[in-house]
């Protein structure tokens, strides 16, 4: 029962159509929360008493690494819905969202690098943060490259979605590194579940930057996929009246 | 919350001597994403043409 309704909603046709309408919503939510997250985060929010100017950088550095571990996370559900369930659309998403993820990664990571700079003195450190971060972005890139090598598409597929679900133990090692090991990366500021140590004035545009970031990675993932699905399917009849 | 933190231009752009590093990860990394949504856009153009092509020929 849970394979025929799986089945049913993966459809790489309904994926398109669906995608395609959903595709304007977010992308104008998406800038406009950019827009406003990034301009009250630059202009408005205060000083920090600490890093002066110097942590606005947060506004774009915190979202990209926040959907650099999410997008792995997707993509390591969506392995297992291939490996399962043997749903198709589950590979050609992983196929799109890699490429994002490392784009993502990077911004991180070289945010994060120069955001070091007039904060730590250092642009780069080997800690547990930024290490298995950077192990992420390899990760990606790995992903993609194993994909490229393959002329059989569907065992690239097959062996791509293992991959990526041996990877996904890399996550909680990113999001637990500060706490487990002594890094000059700071603890996390923000919490879900407990109380967040950084002030409203600079929360606040914190989040509408992350939900901003998010639904342009979506509407650019909507994009990704769409070329990718229809490239896959060009010998399908849905493909042919679509284009 | 809605005060600017700065007077004038000249203290947006310098940011208490750390505008370079903010100003440049801000630039780099909307340029970054940019650029992915064109190649993303230039993709599905290719796809559309290489099927309209196959199409023609069948």
């Amino acid at each position: 029962m849970i394979t025929a309704f799986i089945h049913k909603f993966s459809s790489p046709k309904s994926f398109v159509i669906l995608t395609e309408k959903l595709y304007p919503f977010f992308i104008i939510a998406g800038v406009s929360m950019l827009i406003l997250g990034w301009t009250w985060g630059l202009l408005f929010a205060p000083q920090d008493a600490v890093q002066g100017n110097s942590y606005r950088i947060i506004f774009l550095h915190v979202p990209s690494v926040i959907f650099a571990e999410l997008i792995y996370f997707f993509m390591a559900v969506c392995a297992l819905m291939h490996l399962v369930w043997r749903v198709k659309l589950a590979a050609y998403l992983i196929k799109s969202a890699a490429p994002i993820g490392a784009m993502i990664t990077f911004i991180g990571l070289f945010s994060g690098s120069i955001w070091g700079i007039p904060t730590w003195g250092t642009w780069w450190q080997w800690d547990a943060r930024i290490t298995s971060t950077l192990i992420l972005f390899i990760m990606y890139l790995g992903i993609l490259t194993l994909h490229a090598s393959f002329s059989n598409l569907e065992k690239a597929d097959r062996l791509m979605s293992i991959l990526v679900v041996i990877g996904v133990v890399n996550i909680p090692l990113i999001k637990k590194s500060v706490d487990w090991w002594s890094t000059l990366h700071q603890p996390a500021s923000i919490s879900v579940s407990g109380s967040s140590s950084i002030d409203p004035s600079m929360l606040y545009p914190l989040l509408i930057s992350a939900i901003g970031l998010g639904f342009t990675l979506i509407s650019l993932g909507i994009l990704s996929s769409r070329s990718y699905i229809l490239s896959r399917e060009k010998n399908k009849k849905w493909v042919s009246e679509r284009v | 919350m809605f005060n600017s933190t700065f007077n004038n231009f000249n203290e947006i752009l310098d940011m208490g001597g750390h505008g370079i590093y903010v100003w440049s990860v801000y630039l780099i990394g909307i340029s970054i994403i940019a650029i992915s949504f064109l190649i993303a856009k230039k993709r599905i153009k290719e796809v559309h043409k290489k099927i309209k092509l196959k199409n023609a020929s069948s």
